[in-house]
């Protein structure tokens, strides 16, 4: 409650670190090779603290879903405060869940304190076949600087061939005029030419959609907005099978 | 950065008028000497304080917290011993916000009753102040830079806040000055929120609580 500034991030220990805790926890139920995912997707938390609530309650019902992601935006004005009210709500999940940086958790000093909640704005993770590759794709926040999203990175992480097949996950969707149009094709181009990627997702239009906006043969899947009162749960198999299912709450 | 900074002094400057004035009349703006109030702990005065100019800060104000700074201090003046004007400067450190910040603060506190406590009459308490803040930061990281965002882009300001504040205060009367003016020492709480804050409550009233939106200061005031 002293707050020194809104953009005051510090928080207790448990609201520190947060990506690393919920990969941690993510862990202790290794899925093992050959399994099926089955992940929550969403996006857009901002200022939905009552949908936040609602969304814990029929996320908890689903059997056999193994984590949640949230595709940035989790907070509306970059607030480490806005930040933990979510987490307080997410907390209460029986599943572990992840989220990648959005614009407006950019915004003021929000980066930092995205770093300090929740943890580093571009990571990876490994589950059971899937490599997560999570990417900061917020190119206005940067003011179009040429560098978001970071090619020499994402290239890198998709380069990888340890696991079977590949997600990547960010905020705003390359077809968007908040991606940075100088980035663009190099984006879309390395997506093509990876051979693993099964489909990529995007939060920010706050609707679900599902297509090949580049018609490239690459899937871009956008999230439902919290406010939507829908989720959508996805199932992959095989090389890069999925079926997406949405519910209501 | 400019046009704010002005704003808020002209949004300041009627107030540190209306408050100025009263200097010049025969009442003395501390707890301590405001005959009128019958509640007032009254020390013997040796003679009346010469008036003071208008200008001239009543107190100075060191505080922490309230979203205006790790620490934050500055003066302030008073209008019978009711009404205080704060004007503030704050600092926050890296460490804790992710860029060093300055903020710039006025507050306008109301507070409608002084009761003395004990008999010693040294000790007074206002059991309510209620009032509210301005307040622009300067050295955020990520701040509208010109063209960065189109018109309208973001509703909110990244900088800019105003908020409620509510608090109480217990003053202590120390030795009137040399030239015979009483004075306080007032330590003060106060509970109080942002904007931003306020807004994102009114439309959860389910998913938020009245206490995640609070802040809290703490801070002394030492008449001059």
């Amino acid at each position: 409650m002293l707050e020194f500034s809104p953009n005051d991030h510090r928080a207790p220990d448990r609201q520190q670190d947060l990506t690393a805790k919920n990969l941690a926890r993510l862990n202790q139920n290794p899925l093992p090779a050959g399994d099926t995912l089955r992940f929550v997707f969403t996006g857009d938390s901002q200022r939905f603290y009552d949908e936040a609530e609602d969304l814990v309650k029929s996320v908890n019902q689903q059997a056999g879903v193994q984590f949640l992601i949230i595709a940035g935006d989790i907070s509306d004005f970059g607030f480490g405060r806005e930040m933990r009210w979510v987490d307080d709500h997410l907390r209460k999940l029986k599943i572990p869940y992840v989220t990648v940086i959005g614009n407006h958790d950019s915004v003021g000093n929000g980066r930092k304190a995205y770093e300090a909640i929740f943890g580093p704005l571009n990571y990876s993770f490994a589950y059971g076949d899937t490599k997560f590759i999570m990417t900061d794709t917020n190119g206005r926040e940067y003011n179009f600087d040429g560098k978001i999203p970071n090619m020499p990175w994402v290239n890198q992480e998709l380069k990888d061939t340890s696991t079977r097949r590949h997600v990547i996950i960010s905020h705003v969707p390359p077809q968007d005029e908040d991606f940075d149009p100088a980035v663009r094709d190099a984006y879309v181009t390395a997506l093509r030419n990876d051979p693993r990627l099964a489909f990529e997702m995007n939060g920010h239009r706050h609707d679900f959609s599902i297509g090949e906006p580049f018609n490239d043969g690459v899937t871009y899947i956008n999230s439902y907005g919290f406010e939507k009162r829908q989720y959508v749960i996805v199932t992959v198999w095989g090389d890069k099978q999925f079926r997406l299912k949405k519910v209501q709450f | 950065m400019v046009q704010r900074l002005l704003l808020a002094a002209l949004a300041a400057a009627p107030l540190a008028a209306f408050a100025g004035p009263n200097g010049l009349t025969t009442l003395p703006d501390t707890t301590g000497a405001t005959p009128s109030s019958g509640l007032s702990p009254a020390p013997v005065q040796a003679a009346p304080a010469e008036p003071l100019p208008w200008y001239r800060p009543r107190h100075v104000v060191a505080q922490t917290g309230g979203g205006l700074g790790m620490v934050s201090a500055g003066f302030g003046y008073s209008l019978k011993d009711r009404l205080d004007l704060d004007i503030l400067i704050g600092y926050v450190p890296r460490k804790y916000a992710g860029s060093r910040l300055s903020i710039y603060s006025a507050k306008l506190l109301y507070s409608p009753w002084t009761l003395p406590l004990g008999k010693s009459q040294k000790w007074a308490l206002k059991p309510l102040m209620v009032g509210g803040y301005f307040s622009y930061t300067h050295g955020t990281l990520n701040d509208e830079e010109p063209n960065q965002y189109y018109r309208g882009y973001y509703w909110f300001s990244t900088d800019t806040r105003v908020g409620p504040l509510l608090g109480s205060r217990l003053s202590y009367a120390l030795p009137a000055t040399a030239k015979g003016r009483s004075r306080n020492l007032s330590a003060y709480y106060e509970l109080g929120s942002n904007d931003l804050y306020v807004i994102s409550y009114v439309q959860n009233l389910k998913g938020l609580s009245p206490v995640d939106i609070l802040t809290l200061s703490l801070g002394l005031k030492l008449d001059i």
